[in-house]
């Protein structure tokens, strides 16, 4: 390992990088531009179908009857929780953004709202206040049909309310979510362009044949070109992080998990570039080798989404994407401060990580056969 | 003793072996048990030498792209590797410059085995890959900054800028550059190191004419600094006009090598010399009766064949006995067209 070396290749990539208005495009104004805009469009969001998970604790005629007063509402699909669950545990376990609770006592609270005016009961909202936009969606038909409920049996007194229970203790907004995503995101974009680029296009135009020729050895070269990579993807992190305080207000946690996972996604998509390279030799077609893997994750893995809103058989997809457990990585260390979770999905992104450099270093050659 | 090392082209196993020159041994390969013979050349080193290339061979499946070619570059003259598109120029200085490996062979620099010292050959030999585009997004300068400082050995970047005639763009960017400034530069970055052996691999294919000859003087200029240069080309001109030695390379195999004139001389159609306006109708005849190997072109004009400059006189002499009146001659020398013409029995240019 020569430093002399290293150092004099990093400032060559810096430079050509500063000069070319296609990369910084992607390091700095695409991010910050998705995040002002998905900031402002989300902070009110829509969706046709929504799921509402229900534990149905009372299991009376009142409980049932209300259970199928939801199944008929068009735009909810409800899922039934088991009543032998902590609601609690089975939130966290399956991951789920909202869930409603009719307690104990719902049907004879109500038998006894004819004689009593007094009675009442209320039901429990368990919601995730990142996901702004399908929960609080969620929230207001449940809401509606407390009423819908109160009016049919009361006369519209109030007899069954609603208590909102967070899952979580921080109160997150749609921005928090994204922030985390867009920073994954773009350093993947960043580091499987910039692998393909050097791969293909210095190949065709036999610089890495000049440079064979030359003192600098392939591990000098890979060495100075992740440490490029590394500190783009710092800035780039940088930049959505001061952005999202700015615009939006958001609260960020630097910790060694986001460390971590920002070094690992970097060197997990820098290999992913070199294994694509390898296959695909021509620069265009390795770019839309790139683009046909890399724009899927966008929309799949939980980037601008949580992956909650998808059917099933996407979110079982999303789990074998890479950029799934960067996203979740970031968010559970950056914004939730959930380190159990953190820990385990830095883990993955290791593993995925060296997988993928080692594998990428292997094909990559230098010399011709 | 003379020390060997050689692929097996069975299973690619790399083998030493010691020899004495001009000794031919018979070898088996320990680990396929594959026979072959193995030729210590006689001369196998020399002190003038820059370049020793021996036995070398590359085999791709069926295809032999360089057929145990031998041959050796004297410092401080401009080699030409010439030949076809295909005929394997490309793959032989590739593998001199260690990019590829060979099947079978031995390449020695400055008598150092290019296999097992290359690390230390790099200092002193750079290099033009064919077809070399540099760093889009950085100046000329910057790219010959960048180039030096992986050497330990540097030249002065602002001199070498001044010697290519670069300082009039040297802050320009290396994508903004026409073709020609383009293969300047890459002449430039071979030189960063302040090299003893320049590789220029097809330096100046694609360039139109004025930018040909630009590079064309920048590498006869190097010969004056005293620097070997190792130039693989398919353009006969180029070889005729820079080159001391020239090697002609046709499908793996190198099939005429020396001086050019040597060349011309050896495998050239002779020289041809034309009388024009030739006054006489008989000329023909007369000069057919005297032996001359003469025909008459459509033209009017007279062309015989001459083998040696001698001949001239003669012919001038007897078309003044004759009273044979003309209005001028020429002489045309035959050229490496016509060399690889009569080796090959193909124009090179139709070979492309």
């Amino acid at each position: 390992m020569n430093p002399r070396i290293i150092v004099s290749d990093f400032v060559a990539s810096m430079k050509g990088w500063m000069r070319s208005p296609g990369t910084i495009f992607w390091a700095i104004v695409f991010p910050v531009l998705l995040i002002l805009i998905f900031g402002a469009i989300f902070s009110g969001t829509d969706s046709t179908t929504y799921t509402l998970y229900v534990q149905d604790q009372d299991q009376s005629m009142w409980s049932h009857q209300y259970l199928a007063m939801l199944e008929n509402i068009s735009v909810l699909k409800v899922e039934v929780i088991p009543k032998d669950k902590n609601i609690t545990d089975y939130i966290k376990e399956k991951d789920l953004r909202g869930a409603l609770v009719i307690p104990e006592g719902f049907g004879s609270k109500i038998n006894q709202s004819f004689y009593d005016t007094n009675a009442s009961i209320n039901l429990s909202f368990y919601y995730d206040p990142s996901d702004q936009g399908s929960t609080s969606v969620v929230r207001s038909i449940v809401g509606s049909s407390l009423q819908e409920l109160n009016l049919g049996f009361s006369g519209g007194r109030h007899v069954v309310g609603m208590s909102q229970v967070s899952t979580i203790t921080k109160k997150f907004k749609y921005i928090d979510f994204f922030i985390p995503g867009m920073i994954g995101f773009t350093i993947m974009q960043l580091c499987i362009y910039g692998s393909i680029e050097r791969n293909t296009k210095f190949r065709k135009d036999g610089i890495l044949r000049k440079l064979q020729t030359t003192p600098i050895t392939r591990t000098d070269w890979i060495l100075a070109k992740m440490l490029f990579m590394l500190f783009l993807s710092f800035f780039s992190t940088s930049i959505a992080i001061i952005v999202g305080i700015l615009a939006w207000g958001i609260v960020i946690n630097i910790n060694i998990w986001m460390i971590a996972i920002i070094i690992a996604n970097s060197f997990l998509f820098s290999g992913l570039g070199m294994i694509i390279s390898r296959f695909v030799k021509e620069e265009e077609t390795a770019d839309t080798a790139a683009g046909a893997i890399s724009f899927p994750m966008m929309f799949l893995a939980g980037t601008f989404f949580p992956l909650q809103q998808m059917p099933q058989f996407l979110q079982d997809f999303a789990r074998i994407l890479p950029l799934y457990y960067v996203n979740e990585g970031l968010r559970n260390s950056m914004i939730n401060m959930d380190f159990d979770k953190a820990t385990f999905y830095t883990g993955i992104v290791v593993v995925f990580a060296l997988a993928f450099f080692i594998v990428g270093i292997l094909l990559t050659k230098w010399k011709e056969d | 003793m003379i020390k060997k090392t050689v692929r097996c082209p069975s299973c690619n196993n790399v083998l030493t072996f010691f020899g004495e020159p001009g000794q031919v041994i018979k070898v088996t390969c320990p680990k396929c048990s594959a026979e072959g013979k193995i030729t210590f050349e006689k001369t196998y080193t020399s002190g003038n030498t820059a370049i020793q290339v021996s036995d070398l061979r590359k085999v791709y499946g069926e295809l032999v792209a360089v057929d145990g070619i031998s041959f050796s570059v004297k410092k401080g003259e401009i080699f030409a590797f010439l030949g076809p598109n295909g005929a394997g120029k490309t793959t032989t200085v590739e593998i001199i410059e260690s990019i590829r490996t060979p099947t079978a062979g031995t390449v020695k620099i400055f008598d150092k085995d290019i296999f097992t010292s290359f690390n230390e050959i790099k200092e002193k030999i750079g290099i033009l890959p064919q077809e070399f585009h540099s760093f889009e997004r950085l100046t000329v300068r910057e790219t010959l900054i960048y180039f030096s400082k992986l050497y330990k050995k540097r030249a002065d970047v602002d001199e070498i800028i001044k010697a290519m005639d670069l300082e009039s763009h040297k802050n320009m960017l290396y994508k903004k550059l026409s073709g020609g400034l383009k293969q300047r530069v890459g002449v430039a970055i071979s030189l960063v190191n302040d090299p003893e052996i320049i590789f220029l691999d097809e330096p100046t294919t694609g360039l139109d004419p004025k930018a040909r000859r630009e590079v064309w003087q920048v590498i006869a200029d190097l010969r004056k600094k005293g620097k070997t240069v190792f130039l693989t080309t398919h353009y006969m001109e180029e070889a005729e006009y820079l080159a001391d030695h020239i090697a002609i390379i046709h499908k793996g195999k190198i099939i005429a090598e020396g001086s050019l004139d040597e060349l011309i001389e050896k495998y050239g159609a002779g020289s041809t010399l034309r009388i024009k306006k030739c006054r006489e109708i008989d000329a023909v005849d007369l000069l057919k009766e005297k032996g001359y190997n003469a025909h008459s072109e459509d033209n009017g004009d007279i062309s015989i064949k001459i083998d040696y400059k001698d001949r001239v006189l003669e012919v001038l002499s007897n078309l003044r006995h004759e009273c044979i009146d003309y209005e001028s001659i020429d002489i045309r020398r035959s050229n490496l067209e016509e060399v690889f013409l009569n080796l090959t029995g193909a124009k090179l240019s139709e070979e492309e």
